[in-house]
């Protein structure tokens, strides 16, 4: 415990070093709530947005390069399993949403004068399963890609169309009905939808059935593909 | 005592007999040089002691264990710098330390490990804004900071440059002198003809030679280690 306490602290450190996550997470969904005027019907998308850049956008590289630069085989001649190394770089990114998140529905809130959300803990508990998801997710392009490079630009090239597509960054209402279509597969879908319930009262059961059976199958699908070196 | 046994060790990755039949003892408090060209099989033999690899065939002990069932357990007891690891590029120094530390029951004081591998003044500099040498003596100080018994040392200096070289060489003699095992992995005949009580010669997956260095010098009539090593090479040839 002791240990896995030690690599979280250090990784929540390093995505705090790093100028590009700080940006992504805290500072770029303050800029779309500015730009939509405070406007807080668009907030929950971002909220999965956030998370999504996280998981998918930083998280595949991160692994990556781990990997690459041997530090999880460095890892492995400790009495700690790398294996440890992976699950705190997964409670440091859900951290980082958390903060990044609560950070953008205070600002809402305080500055633009925003309801506060209906019901906050189902909107935590949404958040979190989204966030695990994504991040499961970016653990399957981190095993199937090799290098850092790839697993970098695999996770972005996922990743951005998927937060337009599932509406995240934009109202699905507002895309052309083909896109619209597409949007029904995406994995990022159920989380846009259990955050908007959740912020408008209601936790959704079925949206979070749907991101923890993607949660158990990104898990397997990453364990069975992964490579330690 | 017998720190590390190693007896008819066999490893192969498809057609190619990475380690074919090696056999060394190491003694506890010596330090032991493993040379020989790339592709030799020092790694692998390096990997299966520290129990990354199976091996096919043979016994290994390490510290009395079977590191391939035992990993955990000898880890607390093993420290390891291994060829080309590195760490995040934001890491501070003091933070690697500190992390690393966190890792075992009873781990060495940090801060002395800083202090005694002059870390200090660096501590708050990012692993990426280190030099080589500096990388190589915060790998080292990492590979101790578990207090271990056994060192083993992957191509320690490989990328220094000579003054790097010779620091690290000073710390390798330290630590020598402080009485741990170490097993010091190299292709650099100097290095080893320099810092190693005893050293086994291996080319192409067996050992050629092993004695002291000076023992293989003799026994080959020739002056240096690198000179034995080719006069093997080219009887065995």
């Amino acid at each position: 415990m002791k240990a896995f306490t030690a690599l979280t602290v250090t990784e929540l450190r390093l995505l705090s070093r790093d100028p590009a996550s700080l940006f992504f997470t805290m500072a770029f969904p303050l800029m779309l709530l500015v730009l939509k005027r405070g406007e807080s019907a668009p907030v929950p998308g971002y909220l999965a947005m956030i998370a999504a850049i996280g998981g998918m956008g930083a998280l595949p590289g991160i692994v990556a390069a781990y990997r690459e630069r041997k530090v999880l085989k460095r890892l492995a001649t400790t009495p700690v399993s790398p294996l440890l190394l992976l699950g705190a770089q997964l409670v440091a990114q859900v951290t980082a949403a958390l903060a990044g998140s609560t950070l953008l529905v205070a600002a809402a809130i305080v500055i633009f004068g925003a309801k506060a959300p209906a019901n906050v803990p189902a909107l935590a508990v949404a958040l979190v399963l989204c966030s695990v998801m994504v991040c499961a997710l970016g653990f399957v392009i981190a095993a199937i890609m090799r290098n850092t490079r790839g697993a970098g630009l695999i996770g972005m090239l996922v990743m951005f169309p998927m937060i337009f597509l599932a509406g995240a960054a934009v109202p699905r209402k507002a895309l052309p009905d083909s896109l619209r279509q597409i949007g029904d597969f995406l994995p990022l879908t159920p989380g846009v939808d259990a955050l908007t319930s959740a912020w408008a009262g209601t936790a959704a059961f079925f949206p979070m059935l749907i991101l923890s059976g993607i949660i158990v199958a990104g898990t397997a699908l990453a364990t069975a593909l992964f490579r330690w070196e | 005592m017998e720190a590390i046994e190693v007896t008819d060790l066999r490893k192969s990755y498809g057609d190619t007999n990475a380690v074919d039949g090696v056999t060394f003892t190491v003694h506890a408090g010596q330090t032991f040089g493993i040379v020989g060209h790339n592709g030799a099989g020092k790694t692998t033999t390096v990997e299966c002691l520290l129990g990354l690899k199976r091996p096919d065939g043979g016994t290994l002990r390490v510290l009395g264990r079977d590191p391939a069932r035992e990993r955990r357990a000898l880890a607390q007891r093993i420290g390891a710098q291994l060829q080309e690891s590195a760490l995040p590029d934001r890491i501070k120094v003091v933070e690697a330390l500190r992390l690393f530390a966190s890792f075992y029951h009873r781990p060495a004081d940090w801060r002395q490990v800083m202090e005694r591998w002059s870390l200090s003044p660096l501590a708050r500099r990012a692993y990426g804004d280190l030099s080589g040498g500096q990388k190589q003596r915060l790998m080292l100080a990492l590979a101790l900071v578990g207090d271990p018994e056994v060192v083993v040392l992957d191509e320690l200096t490989t990328g220094l440059d000579p003054v790097a070289r010779r620091e690290t060489w000073r710390l390798v003699g330290d630590l020598k002198r402080s009485g741990t095992t170490v097993v010091l992995v190299s292709h650099y005949f100097d290095e080893t003809e320099a810092l190693c009580d005893k050293v086994a010669v291996f080319a192409r997956g067996r050992v050629k030679a092993m004695g002291t260095p000076d023992e293989i010098i003799a026994r080959t009539g020739t002056a240096s280690l690198e000179e034995a090593y080719f006069a093997l090479e080219g009887t065995t040839r």
